[in-house]
């Protein structure tokens, strides 16, 4: 017999009538009825899909027909931040079905850079942003909207523009850090709350489009606009180290995602490839070839569900390796 | 007309025809009494009564042998002074008793004596009628100790008439007599009930006739069927009656409480019973052999109304002789069981509710409980089932189903027991997958094929709401009758009713696993434990019992949906198909498609199948068997999960409507009912709205099954039928996969070209019908197009654009030849000269704005629109 066929997506959600640039899971592990994905579009329109009927159950609309860029639900459930390119970071109230615009952030960058956010708390949490500078992150209190402080490269530095942002906060402080990659291709922690650079490296040569971090075991990789994966890892003094690179056989990677579990990761790739790595040996384990056109974003559901939104207007839906 | 309302007015009247009567003792001066008689009133009759009495007794009396046409004459005059008077004296009544029965004693032999029927009637309805006259107070003391030689007499006499006589009215008579003298008269005048000591008086006295009553009814019962079904109704009511009262518990243990001697004369008391506990166990050892037989013979007795009078008896005699006739429990209670299927709706119900009333009051026989019976007689049932199914005809298999199914009935959801003993399940199973199997040696099946590749039927079809249609027509190796598979369906659901559902549905999935040979019934029996476990036609005994719970079954549904529909259970060789595909095609197929050995009816060919590419008819039969019952077993799914199906309509519906384009005809009606099924079960309006409304579930199939095409060669058709009974709201969804079907045909033009061509076809059918008129292009253009630009809708309304300028056949071979060119020029493959002329013609081309684009790798289309753009300069 022929080689198995290629693995096929689990299901394709189809509907979005719009390149799909964002995608997040969530609900369904603390029984708050059935998980849930949502996914943001080029023309501005928020679809919440239903993982059990695999359908739209509702759309939001929120962002002036603007590019949604990045989607993130809040610990506390129910809420929704989506971020648009119309310069708007909009706060929805999901919960019992109503879908509302309650709150709304105006950003000051126009740039692809989607935001990051850090629970802090019970309804307390800080948010990372592309700032009013080219090369600024500015940090937000939220929900009091009240600007902490802009994380601003010494002068010297010029790393570009922030390409993609990561707050995390490690076990043993409390303290919250920043990663962010820039586009001179470099990649930096920041301490947010002394304001500096604890560490960079410069990872690729091309733009950092995007990256994930691994806090447990201190390691993160990220993607650009090259032929490589970069992984680094951070050490007991906060410095960052270059690992290894990964090389690809065509260049660009739009999102890459760690999967809950740390097993695996996955890449969306300019390249309509989906890239699936182990995490810890980052052997290539498969390409997934299904969309016909650039995969934007990647997203991983608790479960161990992958999905992938493309500019060809689909969202397909992966059950890869799945945990026993 | 009664004249004489005076008793002095009718003495006067009758006090001659009595003397007359006295005097000369013939027919005509009876007769002359008797016509007196009915112009006296009844009062005043009552007053005369004894002294009326005297000559028709003084008649009877007289020595020497008589007329038998003048003792009927006097019985019958007898009888009406009785039927309108009382008898009032105790001594009265019992002189009456001896001398009406004496009428019938002949001295010679143990049988009635040799008289006319006329007589014998006479005789019994005199008999009837003086019981009825007697007064209350008297009849019951009439039952007295002594009175027992007489009683005997006439208790012998009638059961000798009701067994021996020919005449059928003689027959009844005596059967009511009978019943009149044992007080189980049920008319008006004998109202009241006995106390504790009558009853126990009164069972005392009859138990002395016990032996001779159960004996001769038995024999009456267990006649021959044609001798009319009232007498044996009479029979079994007298029978249950008789011992439910001799035999009642309730007695039997005040008995043995008090046991005090009465003071009778000894030859009376030589005849007198004493129910001891000896004689209660030897009174049942012998009863349970009569109830036995009697059962046997009554419970396939041809008369629904005789059957009906079994289940009175069952249930009297389980609730009144529980202690006593504990032996008779379990061939009392295997009667009930087996009645449960009658086939009279009279008969079923009456034993539904016989059983029900066990099941609620928790009846206990002897020290059992009601269920530890039913479930001894299940277990001992499931231990010879293989063996019965084996070797019975249809009307054995029959009534052993009927018994099974019964068992479950009564069980209810206490068949765990039975189930949960690894031995009996797999005996029970065997049973079923034993009996279930097919004889697929039928060519038919392989033979007919669908050859209108039409439309669905437009229609919902709405007269059909019913919850279920027909089963498609089965043919089974070890039975022909429809009853049997009725019973085994009914069976299965009941099991799934009331048994553990997971731990049925693994034991069956795994017989499905095991054997190519148990597949077709294993998938029957799931088929029907679904539906059986979602309450569908099945009648609960039970108040208590909790079904499956709908997130329950639905798991389950979900998991054998998942096993019928993958890839080696559903995509099985049901034709030869060599003359469909190219040659690598098959080699590719053969080696994924389950070809499946033979049932075990073709063993010789069964074996060959395996190394055998081609397979043989047998197993295509089978193969196309199974994928029946597969769909069948959707659609009851479907049934059972009612809206929830809803949900595992993404799975099912592609695979369904997959084979409702099957060659085979058979599969593709059970996949058109399966489709029916689905639409009432999950409240669409037709067909057209279920695909309408699920397209995308459908879209999603035919997306991923599309990339593995030479595995589903039958893709596109499902597209085709999609496209055929969509809307508009269809077009966003199936933009990409139309991009897929070209890029698909494009990689197998030469071998697919005819069903993508259908295919797009369809799509062009189905968009005129979406957008009528060229005002809703545009719109369709813009909607669709979006600003990335889909080459596919510009194409299509391209298309769509020429179809309705009636373009000429001239017309597509200028386009086609102008398209050529402009490949070749893209391609770059054109010499100087060609492309000066290829240039031109591609510019007038592009000037009607109709230029195609190629379809598939972006590069190729960046490269043409290269070349083009000088075209455009000049």
């Amino acid at each position: 017999m022929a080689a198995p066929p290629p693995p096929d997506p689990q299901f394709v959600l189809r509907g979005t009538q719009s390149a799909v640039h964002a995608l997040h899971f969530c609900g369904g592990a603390q029984g708050q009825g059935h998980p849930l994905l949502l996914s943001g579009s080029l023309s501005g329109l928020v679809h919440i899909w239903s993982l059990q009927t695999r359908r739209a159950v509702a759309t939001l609309d929120g962002h002036e027909g603007q590019c949604v860029t990045w989607l993130q639900t809040l610990p506390q459930g129910h809420q929704l931040l989506s971020q648009g390119r119309d310069l708007k970071l909009c706060l929805w109230d999901l919960a019992e079905g109503r879908n509302a615009v309650v709150d709304s952030v105006r950003l000051e960058s126009i740039g692809f850079c989607r935001g990051s956010v850090l629970a802090r708390g019970h309804q307390h949490w800080t948010l990372a942003v592309p700032g009013r500078g080219s090369d600024e992150v500015q940090i937000l209190e939220m929900p009091s909207k009240t600007s902490v402080c802009t994380l601003k490269p010494e002068a010297d530095a010029k790393p570009g523009m922030p390409m993609c942002l990561e707050l995390w906060q490690a076990n043993s402080s409390p303290r919250p850090l920043l990663l962010a990659g820039y586009e001179d291709g470099s990649v930096a922690l920041w301490d947010v709350s002394e304001r500096k650079v604890c560490s960079r490296i410069a990872c690729h040569t091309e733009p950092v489009m995007a990256l994930d971090f691994d806090s447990q075991k201190a390691r993160g990789v990220s993607g650009s606009a090259e032929k490589a994966l970069a992984v680094w890892s951070l050490d007991e003094q906060q410095a960052l180290q270059a690992l290894r690179t990964q090389e690809l056989t065509n260049p660009g990677i739009a999102d890459v995602k760690i999967r809950p579990d740390r097993k695996i990761l996955a890449t969306a790739g300019w390249d309509h490839r989906i890239r699936v790595f182990h995490w810890w040996t980052m052997k290539p384990l498969a390409v997934l070839a299904f969309h016909s056109a650039t995969v934007h974003c990647v997203a991983f559901a608790t479960d161990g569900l992958l999905a992938a939104g493309s500019r060809d207007q689909r969202i397909s839906v992966w059950s890869l390796y799945p945990r026993t | 007309m009664a004249v004489f309302d005076t008793p002095e007015e009718a003495f006067g009247v009758l006090r001659p025809v009595c003397v007359q009567l006295t005097k000369t003792q013939t027919v005509e001066n009876v007769e002359r009494l008797q016509a007196q008689l009915q112009a006296v009133s009844d009062s005043a009759l009552q007053e005369l009564q004894q002294y009326i009495l005297f000559p028709l007794r003084f008649t009877l009396k007289a020595p020497g042998p008589k007329r038998e046409r003048l003792i009927q004459s006097v019985v019958e005059c007898l009888t009406f002074v009785l039927s309108s008077t009382c008898v009032k004296e105790q001594e009265l009544l019992q002189e009456l008793f001896s001398e009406l029965s004496a009428c019938l004693y002949s001295p010679n032999s143990q049988k009635p004596a040799a008289v006319s029927e006329e007589l014998k009637l006479a005789v019994i309805q005199g008999l009837s009628t003086l019981m009825h006259s007697a007064y209350g107070d008297i009849l019951v003391t009439f039952y007295e100790p002594s009175i027992l030689p007489r009683l005997g007499f006439a208790v012998s006499l009638l059961l000798g008439l009701a067994e021996q006589e020919k005449s059928k009215q003689i027959k009844i008579a005596a059967l009511k007599c009978l019943q009149v003298l044992l007080f189980q008269c049920d008319c008006e005048d004998h109202p009241r009930s006995l106390d504790e000591l009558e009853q126990k008086q009164l069972g005392d006295l009859f138990a002395a006739f016990l032996p001779g009553i159960s004996t001769a009814l038995t024999r009456v019962i267990t006649g021959d069927f044609k001798q009319g079904h009232s007498i044996v109704v009479s029979s079994l009511q007298i029978f249950y009656k008789t011992v439910g009262f001799v035999m009642a518990d309730e007695q039997l243990r005040r008995l043995s409480k008090v046991q005090a001697k009465p003071a009778v004369e000894h030859r009376v008391a030589e005849l007198m019973v004493h129910r001891e506990a000896d004689w209660v166990k030897n009174t049942s050892d012998k009863l349970t052999i009569l109830i036995k037989k009697i059962i046997e013979c009554v419970s396939v007795h041809p008369h629904w109304k005789v059957r009906l009078e079994l289940i009175d008896l069952v249930e009297a005699l389980l609730v009144k002789c529980s202690q006593s006739l504990v032996e008779s429990a379990g061939p009392l209670l295997k009667a009930l069981v087996s009645l449960v299927n009658d086939e009279s709706s009279e008969v079923q119900a009456h034993c539904s509710k016989a059983l029900r009333h066990f099941a609620d009051q928790k009846v206990v026989v002897g020290n059992r409980a009601f269920a530890d019976i039913l479930s001894e007689n299940l277990h001992s049932l499931a231990t010879s089932l293989p063996r019965l199914m084996n070797s019975q005809d249809d009307q054995g298999k029959f009534s052993t189903l009927s018994l099974l199914l019964g068992y479950l009935k009564l069980l209810g959801p206490r068949v765990n027991f039975v189930l949960n003993s690894v031995s009996h399940l797999q005996r029970l199973s065997k049973a079923l997958i034993q009996v279930l199997e097919l004889d697929v040696a039928d060519i038919k099946v392989v033979e007919e094929r669908r050859w209108n590749s039409g439309h669905l039927s437009a229609s919902p079809r709405t007269s059909a709401a019913g919850p279920r249609r027909q089963i498609q027509r089965r043919y089974f190796r070890f039975f022909t009758d429809e009853r049997v598979f009725l019973l085994l369906r009914q069976v299965c659901q009941l099991l799934g009713f009331y048994g553990n559902l997971y731990l049925l549905v693994d034991h069956f999935l795994e017989l499905y696993h095991e054997s190519v040979v148990y597949r077709k019934q294993a998938a029957m029996i799931l088929n029907e434990l679904v539906a059986g476990a979602a309450g569908l036609e099945v009648e609960n005994l039970h108040e208590k019992h909790t079904e499956t719970s709908p997130e329950e079954l639905r798991e389950i549904v979900t998991s054998i949906l998942e096993e019928y529909t993958s890839q080696e259970n559903w995509y099985l060789v049901t034709c030869i198909k060599a003359e469909e595909m190219g040659e690598e095609l098959t080699v590719k197929q053969s080696g994924l498609q389950a070809i499946t050995s033979g049932a075990h009816t073709c063993q010789v060919s069964s074996f060959l199948a395996f190394s055998n590419p081609s397979p043989t008819i047998c197993s295509m039969n089978s193969n196309i068997w199974q994928i029946c019952i597969q769909l069948e077993g959707i659609g009851h799914f479907a049934y059972a999960l009612g809206k929830d199906f809803r949900l595992l309509l993404m799975s099912a519906l592609y695979p369904v409507l997959e084979k409702a384009g099957d060659q085979t005809l058979l599969i593709s009606q059970a996949a058109a009912s399966a489709m029916m099924d689905i639409c009432h079960a999950c409240g669409y309006d037709s067909l057209q709205h279920l695909i309408n409304q699920n397209s995308d579930y459908l879209v999603n199939g035919i997306s991923l099954n599309l990339r593995h095409l030479s595995l589903h060669p039958h893709t596109p058709k499902v597209l085709e039928v999609m496209l055929q009974n969509s809307d508009a709201s269809l077009l966003p969804l199936v933009a990409d996969v139309v991009q897929d079907v070209l890029a698909t045909l494009d990689q197998f033009y030469d071998k697919r070209a005819t069903s993508f061509v259908s295919v797009l076809h369809a799509l062009l059918a189905a968009l005129a019908r979406w957008f009528p008129d060229t005002g809703n292009l545009g719109q369709l253009r813009e909607q669709s197009v979006g600003e990335e630009g889909s080459h596919l809708s510009q194409r299509l309304a391209t298309l769509e654009e020429g179809l309705e300028n009636t373009t000429t056949a001239e017309d597509i071979e200028q386009f086609l030849l102008n398209y050529l060119k402009e490949k070749d020029v893209a391609d770059g493959n054109v010499s100087d000269f060609d492309n000066e002329e290829g240039l031109g013609c591609t510019g007038s081309v592009c000037g009607s704005s109709t230029v195609p684009q190629e379809p598939a790798p972006s590069l190729g289309s960046s490269d043409l629109a290269l070349t083009r753009a000088p075209t455009h300069q000049r």
